[in-house]
């Protein structure tokens, strides 16, 4: 009884809501998909803000509707300050602020954090560095003191200023390999001058840096004067003024203010710089120039004009270069705001024989942006992704705290982020016209092109006047691009028939193996090489050569996490043809055609291993030549340099041994090979990475 | 000391925990159904301008019977082919160029299709569902399409991947394929059977299931309820409410005695061991317990698997608890105990140290220390998920479709608080034992 009264009432319920919605008009399903709704106005309260006794301003974004609490500390501290010569210092500094502080060591601090489900993390820019904690609310104590003792009393370990030193090195050396950041490098320091916008971190500098600079660098920067501390989520200002004041306490001083502005070059006219990067079959283009301060109002009409040019994958550099003319994966542009003035840039890495025409088009497309109106259809599709977006990217407390903290560090509005869809929403089509004229300058332009100078000399000079350069940025004169690298002259008679066995080592475990045999083929040879790499590899390589090294064919097949891979390739008439097939992060497997040139002398990159033996190895001995990646189907250019004399023990025994950096890929890796007949290879390394390969039989 | 000792932030973390739990907040959850049948949850908060828009259907695999296999997971391809005014991948371009974005997943028991949007486009991605909940283009050539796509995805998930048989079929035989063929038979489907299926299958398939009064759809976000009730009546309201699909039942039945298998993998270059175990029902009381014995055992460096099995005895490569790997369950699920052997070692070996890791728990239990940790982990998680309109609008469909009503995500801190190490070593003893497990070794074998 009581049962069915239950299910009555029930019913009943149910049938009261099922009457509401039926109440509901009947109305014609639309046809089209609906306009867009009138944008209501951002929800976010005002940010309240008090300046502590030390001079640390705190601004809180109040949201107690969850008990979380992100915290960002930003300091105007970045590369920007970095003193000349120890360029990298700033990044170095914010690396290790995670890495022990106050009574943790880098361990405990990471037990610390994971043990409460929160996040940590310390990152430099050019302008500022920041140190962000998102906890539950219930752990702000912790968090703050993490945070404190992060800033406050960092350990600056030895241990991990060498660890974070060997990082950044690694890193380094493959942006070096890095075409696109080769290309990058260079734009800044020609965009820039002597101004420290236009330095970047080198082996050297990173190389040279000490205990006593970070240290330095920590004690000048590091004040909580001029700091900006952005709490949001749930807290108020009362509990962030205690809080904050009791957790920062003892800590004074105002870091010095930014570096006198350094007079950055200006341009009149528009020029080419062409980086010469020897054998490279693509070319990396940057078209673009300096702007505004970042507080300057055109920025929304700009940003909206930029979106049409190349914000996207339906824009006009997408959809012209790659759509239609196919020269190339992906063109985009973008603003990029600095405090101290911005840039406009467009980029696109293209094939060589279309360097020229890519640059023009790139031109081209800039000056049409700039002289004919912008459609209706396009104006609208950019300004519906860039105002849609925006709220998607101030969801959580993190996302908040940073938005407002990068606003303010720049010097934007008080009401930046709260307004900003409003003021994007109100760009009109003549507006984005007007500031794209002044952000994008195609007849003051800088050209940043790094490729094979002796293909592209002659045809950019008819767009623009071209200054040559090297990779280093070193001034080169057209007459230097005739000289040719000498020969590699390999005493081929040290080549054997030969297997030798090796085991590969991750983080000091045994890990795969690696086993090369070399055999005679008719005049030639042919080496075959099986890898297996844990449960991540497997592969099986054959490459064919003649008796003069003169390289015939490549074959390599294997599985890398399951997924089939294959580079099949010959080598005849000075050129390579056949395809490859790789793996591609984070999956799945590209297979492009390969047919290109194949530079007289070039090595494929699976023959360098074999052919080690013949190199006429002495302390100090250099060899320059080119090798020819059948993976990607692209030359670059490679050194094979003596950096060591050193004695060897591996599972096979132990051996005096040369010890032999090859550099140009995105890797460097350190072979040792035997100082004596029958000179073999006796242990591999790859820097930055945990994995040896040491010689077993 | 130089600088202020923790004392003074201690105090103040007290003041936080008290206001902390004063400010959880409780999500109210607007629920009305449609005269057609469609259920539509509103949750309306203004902390962002975003916007979820959420359709499940309750249809998966578990749906299907034997011959017509493949088709839960066969549709959520489908509904991205275009309906009478949107062409192809159309749906996907529209929501990106409003700023918003999309997918879709399938699942033993439910297919669920989600849009994010910026607020002001909540009438795009409302159109958009409807449009291809009323009007999905069924034809010959989109499904000979993607019968091929789908024969795609089994190479790459399930052939082609290590370790994906032993994932995704060799736990089919925990169930009964008679007494319950919904979680007996493989999700991504036979081959032959969706090579057999015709238009006319599919099409009674999508009108059965596809219907407004199999679906729920949950707008969270900063929406007007009255709007969006006004857009949903006039963009779903003429669709037309289709017969309740047949209930579909499965025995949950555990400890049959101890089962084993072995799997020869030829993408597999190291051995594995996965011990699997029956569990029951997702919205089960001991459904918590396990989870965070899940995370105490398998989640993050300081893990007892991680700690035991990789970094001292060096016997695995890596490790990994699944709990319900292929979704939530309304019918009995699954736990997963997996790890992959280091070069040398073999499985054997691997199996008796994991094996022993698992009765220690059932002997032992865990420390307070570590259910505090995976508690405070859970918390966390849980927490960070309320703070994305998506999430939360995902948590709320979880809600309704396993733990029996959308109100439950305002419980989930109470049901995974109140665990104690008791509990843990319960569970533990009732359903992670041998006779209740099926143990799977991954043997590489040469091509």
């Amino acid at each position: 009884m009581l049962r069915a009264l239950a299910t009555a009432r029930r019913a009943a319920a149910l049938a009261a809501v099922v009457l509401t919605a039926a109440a509901l008009p009947a109305q014609q399903f639309p046809t089209k998909p609906p306009a867009p709704l009138p944008v209501t106005a951002a929800q976010m309260p005002p940010f309240q803000s008090v300046t502590l006794a030390n001079g640390l301003r705190v601004l809180v974004v109040p949201n107690a509707k969850l008990p979380v609490l992100s915290m960002t500390l930003a300091f105007q501290a970045g590369s920007v300050h970095d003193p000349a010569g120890k360029e990298g210092l700033a990044e170095m500094v914010a690396g290790l602020l995670s890495k022990g502080a106050g009574s943790r060591e880098a361990d405990a601090v990471a037990a610390a954090i994971e043990g409460v489900g929160g996040t940590f993390a310390a990152t430099s820019g050019t302008d500022f560095m920041t140190a962000t904690v998102s906890v539950l609310s219930e752990n702000a104590a912790l968090g703050f003191e993490l945070l404190a003792d992060a800033v406050v009393r960092p350990k600056f370990a030895d241990k991990e200023i060498e660890l974070n030193r060997t990082q950044a090195l690694s890193a380094l050396r493959l942006a070096r390999s890095q075409p696109a950041q080769i290309a990058s490098e260079a734009f800044a320091r020609e965009l820039y001058g002597q101004h420290p916008y236009g330095r970047h971190a080198s082996q050297e500098s990173v190389k040279g840096l000490t205990r006593a600079d970070v240290v330095g660098y920590h004690a000048r920067m590091l004040r909580p004067g001029g700091a900006l501390l952005v709490l949001a989520g749930d807290i108020t200002l009362a509990k962030a003024r205690t809080v904050a004041t009791a957790a920062f306490a003892g800590w004074t001083g105002t870091a010095p203010a930014a570096p006198a502005p350094v007079a950055m070059p200006e341009r009149t006219a528009t020029e080419i710089v062409l980086v010469h990067r020897p054998g490279s079959v693509q070319s990396n283009v940057i078209v673009g120039n300096r702007t505004w301060l970042p507080a300057d109002p055109r920025n929304f009409g700009a940003v909206l004009a930029n979106h049409v040019l190349g914000g996207g994958s339906d824009s006009r550099l997408f959809m012209t270069l790659r759509e239609k003319k196919g020269w190339t994966y992906g063109a985009y542009s973008s603003l990029t705001r600095q405090r101290q003035g911005g840039y406009f840039s467009a980029t696109a890495e293209v094939r060589t024989e279309v360097t020229d025409s890519s640059v023009a088009e790139l031109l081209s497309q800039v000056r049409r942006l700039r002289t004919e109106p912008i459609t209706a259809a396009e104006f609208d599709a950019a300004k519906g992704a860039l105002v849609g977006r925006f709220p998607l990217q101030v969801e959580t407390a993190a996302q908040v705290a940073s938005q407002v903290a990068s606003s303010r560090l720049h010097g934007l509005a008080a009401d930046y982020v709260q307004t900003y869809r409003q003021k994007m929403s109100a760009v009109t089509p003549a507006a984005a016209q007007d500031a794209a004229k002044a952000a994008m300058r195609p007849d003051a332009a800088l050209i940043v092109v790094v490729g094979d100078g002796t293909k592209l000399y002659d045809k950019l000079a008819a767009i623009a006047p071209v200054r040559l350069v090297n990779t280093d940025g070193a001034a080169m004169k057209p007459a230097d691009l005739a000289a040719k690298s000498a020969a590699l002259d390999l005493a081929l008679d040290r080549l054997a028939p030969r297997t030798d066995s090796f085991t590969v080592f991750v983080q000091g475990n045994p890990f795969g193996f690696q086993r090369s045999r070399l055999e005679r083929a008719g005049n030639g040879w042919k080496s075959i090489e099986d890898t297996q790499l844990g449960p991540i590899v497997q592969q099986h390589t054959e490459v064919s050569f003649d008796a003069s090294a003169t390289m015939q064919s490549i074959l390599q097949t294997g599985k890398v996490q399951g997924i089939d891979t294959r580079i099949e390739v010959s080598y005849a008439g000075g050129r390579a043809k056949g395809s490859a097939a790789t793996p591609q992060p984070p999956g799945g497997v590209k297979t492009i055609p390969v047919d290109a040139d194949m530079p007289a002398g070039a090595l494929d990159d699976n023959a360098i291993q074999p052919l080690l033996s013949a190199f006429r190895w002495a302390a100090g001995a250099k060899f320059s030549f080119t090798v020819f990646q059948s993976g990607k189907g692209t030359a670059i250019p490679a050194t094979l340099t003596v950096t060591g004399d050193e004695s060897v023990t591996v599972p096979a025994g132990t051996f005096a041994a040369w010890k032999v950096d090859l550099t140009g890929g995105e890797q460097t890796t350190s072979f040792w090979v035997e100082k004596a007949a029958p000179y073999r290879v006796v242990k591999i390394a790859v820097a930055g990475a945990p994995i040896e390969v040491r010689l077993a039989k | 000391m130089m600088f202020p000792t923790f004392r003074r932030l201690v105090v103040a973390g007290a003041l936080w925990s008290s206001a902390a739990a004063a400010q959880s907040s409780r999500i109210a959850v607007d629920r009305t159904v449609l005269p057609n049948g469609l259920t539509l949850q509103l949750v309306e908060d203004h902390s962002t301008q975003v916007v979820s828009v959420s359709l499940w259907y309750d249809v998966g695999s578990r749906d299907e019977v034997p011959g017509k296999t493949g088709f839960a997971h066969l549709f959520e391809h489908m509904m991205f082919q275009g309906s009478a005014h949107i062409a192809k991948a159309e749906h996907g371009q529209l929501v990106e160029r409003a700023g918003g974005s999309l997918n879709a997943n399938t699942q033993y028991d439910i297919t669920r299709y989600y849009n994010v949007v910026p607020s002001n486009r909540v009438n795009l991605a409302l159109w958009l569902e409807a449009e291809r909940m009323r009007s999905l283009a069924v034809t010959d050539e989109n499904l000979k399409n993607q019968v091929a796509a789908v024969k795609e995805e089994r190479r790459l998930r399930v052939d082609n991947a290590p370790y994906g048989k032993a994932i995704w079929e060799a736990p089919l035989a925990m169930f009964d394929a008679k007494s319950c063929f919904a979680y007996a038979h493989s999700m991504i489907g036979s081959m032959d059977d969706l090579a057999a299926s015709s238009v006319a299958d599919v099409k009674a398939f999508f009108d059965r299931y596809y219907a407004p009064n199999n679906a729920v759809l949950t707008v969270v976000g900063d929406i007007k309820p009255a709007e969006v009730k006004r857009l949903v009546g006039e963009y779903f309201g003429g669709i037309a409410r289709q017969p309740a699909p047949p209930k579909v039942t499965c025995e949950q039945r555990f400890s049959t005695g101890a089962q084993r298998t072995t799997v020869k993998d030829d993408k597999a270059t190291l051995p594995a061991v996965i011990l699997m175990y029956r569990v029951p029902a997702t919205s089960h009381a001991d459904t918590p317990a396990l989870d965070l014995l899940g995370t105490i055992l398998g989640s993050g460096e300081a893990s007892r698997l991680n700690k035991v099995l990789a970094r001292e005895a060096k016997l695995a490569l890596g490790t990994q608890i699944l709990l319900n790997p292929f979704g939530p369950r309304r019918g009995p699920g699954q736990f997963f105990a997996f790890a992959i052997a280091n070069q040398g070692v073999t499985p054997d070996s691997l199996e008796k140290r994991l094996a022993a890791e698992i009765d220690a728990v059932v002997r032992s239990g865990v420390t307070p220390e570590e259910l505090t940790r995976a508690k405070n982990q859970f918390r966390a998680s849980k927490v960070n998920e309320r703070q994305q309109t998506f999430a939360m609008g995902e948590a709320i469909q979880n809600a309704t479709f396993f733990l029996g009503s959308p109100d439950a995500v305002n419980t989930d801190l109470d049901r995974y608080g109140k665990i104690t190490v008791d509990d843990i070593k319960r569970v533990a003893a009732t359903y992670l034992i041998p006779a209740n497990s099926l143990v799977v070794t991954v043997l590489p074998e040469a091509k």
